[in-house]
């Protein structure tokens, strides 16, 4: 069952003085399936977070509709848990407040909102942390914040910006372990922003690569291997290994004539 | 060095070791004290340096002196009800101006040209508006205290990190929940700091 749809979104950013307005996207239309997981991955500058960006909410775009479950989308709402690349976490409340806030504005009970609080941080492996604040947490506790009050609101869908965009490369792997092994046990249809390969085929059920050139999708990529997947079986270093072509295709898309030229003129 | 918190004096460093730095802002009033007291000695004309015992004395004894004390009540009451005003209106002008940008921009050019208005030339015009008395010295009280009050208020609330408000939108949190759940906490440190500025401001001005 479709979920979400990217109906021909055009993103244009115009240009300050002289300078020509940039278009970001161009026409980008897919769908996501209910309980899929989906990888946008691109080179830098592609408009790969602008996109996440406007399935948010928070940026509307120039042309098109993003639709969630048949409903266009405006602004940002409760139904799209958003996980930040800095996290965001509310720095002068506890985890638990973090995690509890969302549940704020809806109409349950008092011990439902306690039940849901409770089963988020046993979820996330916060237990014996409830306490304490943003600050005293390690990155992967901060991150797992981050996704459990994420999750609190019931959203239909979750939406990640580069979560382990800043985190060294030995605990990339331990913190892509937890984020796959949460976000399957809340089963929810997600879309995550990365720039990592080998972590988009880790998590994703798909991944759609876009193109530097006017943001557009060079690819649509299929990831059919099982989950819980070995980094070191051939099959992923192939699918690594496909999908670095392909996003060095798309890069490559981004060299103008002025770049080839000083890039020859290096060698 | 835990054990040694609060010590001056380390006997096996055989240095004065200020451990604590509060320590610091007594000594040098110790230092200028005890210059003034010398100096007041050999100089022997009160017009030019007072003498310091007599100072210090009139200093102490003016704590017990009832009508010293009645004017510095109303001095204090009057500071209070100046920076209670700057505090009141400077917030809620910096959280508009710090919140929108459409706020900020109707309202800078007037708030930047009064701002730069000296102090002593809303005299008159005080004395107009509000008559002789409180009125006067409450306004001006307010006049110095309510700008730096309300720009570290505006620089808060602009300077809170956008990602914050964007993840309280997407928790379903209204603009009046931001305010009170975002905003205002996340500009606290800065408000902070205007109040004190407030509070210099307001005794500055007081006449």
């Amino acid at each position: 069952m479709e979920c979400l749809k990217i109906n021909n979104i055009t993103k244009v950013y115009k240009g300050n003085n002289n300078e020509p307005d940039k278009i970001v996207l161009k026409d980008v239309l897919f769908s996501i399936n209910e309980g899929e997981f989906v990888c946008l991955l691109g080179p830098s500058g592609c408009g790969k977070t602008t996109l996440l960006t406007m399935i948010g909410g928070f940026l509307e775009p120039t042309a098109g509709e993003i639709y969630l479950d048949g409903k266009a989308i405006k602004g940002p709402s409760s139904e799209r848990g958003y996980v930040f690349q800095n996290y965001a976490l509310f720095p002068w409340m506890t985890v638990k407040d973090n995690i509890a806030y969302g549940l704020k504005f809806f109409d349950k009970s008092k011990e439902e909102k306690e039940q849901r609080v409770n089963y988020l941080i046993n979820m996330a492996r916060l237990n014996g942390n409830e306490k304490k604040f943003p600050i005293q947490l390690s990155g992967g506790m901060q991150q797992r914040v981050a996704v459990a009050r994420a999750l609190a609101g019931f959203p239909r869908v979750l939406l990640l910006d580069e979560p382990l965009g800043a985190i060294d490369f030995q605990m990339r792997e331990i913190l892509q372990n937890e984020l796959d092994q949460m976000i399957q046990e809340a089963n929810i249809t997600a879309v995550m922003v990365t720039h990592d390969v080998s972590e988009s085929v880790f998590m994703s059920d798909r991944v759609i690569v876009l193109g530097n050139n006017h943001g557009h999708i060079v690819s649509d990529y299929k990831i059919k291997l099982p989950r819980r997947r070995d980094r070191e079986s051939s099959e992923f270093k192939k699918c690594v290994a496909e999908l670095t072509s392909l996003v060095r295709i798309a890069f490559n898309e981004n060299i103008t004539a002025g770049e080839a030229c000083i890039m020859k003129r290096r060698k | 060095m835990e054990n040694s918190k609060n010590k001056i004096w380390d006997v096996k460093a055989r240095r004065l070791e200020l451990v604590n730095d509060t320590y610091l802002g007594y000594i040098v009033l110790i230092a200028l004290c005890t210059i003034w007291f010398f100096a007041s000695k050999s100089i022997k004309s009160e017009l030019i340096l007072p003498n310091f015992e007599k100072t210090a004395l009139n200093f102490i004894t003016g704590w017990t002196n009832k009508r010293i004390m009645t004017n510095f009540g109303i001095t204090l009451k009057r500071v209070l009800m100046g920076v209670g005003y700057a505090i009141i209106i400077g917030t809620i002008i910096g959280i508009g101006m710090g919140y929108s940008k459409k706020v900020y921009n109707a309202l800078s050019p007037i708030i930047n040209s009064i701002r730069q208005i000296p102090i002593m030339t809303w005299v008159p015009l005080s004395i107009i508006w509000f008559g002789l008395g409180e009125g006067p010295t409450i306004f001006l009280i307010f006049m110095s205290a309510v700008f730096p009050l309300t720009i570290n208020v505006i620089d808060g609330v602009a300077n809170i990190d956008q990602n914050l408000v964007h993840a309280a939108k997407s928790m379903g949190a209204s603009i009046p929940n931001i305010i009170r759940d975002i905003i205002i906490p996340g500009a606290f440190p800065s408000f902070l700091t205007g109040v004190r500025l407030a509070i210099g401001g307001g005794w500055q001005s007081v006449i």
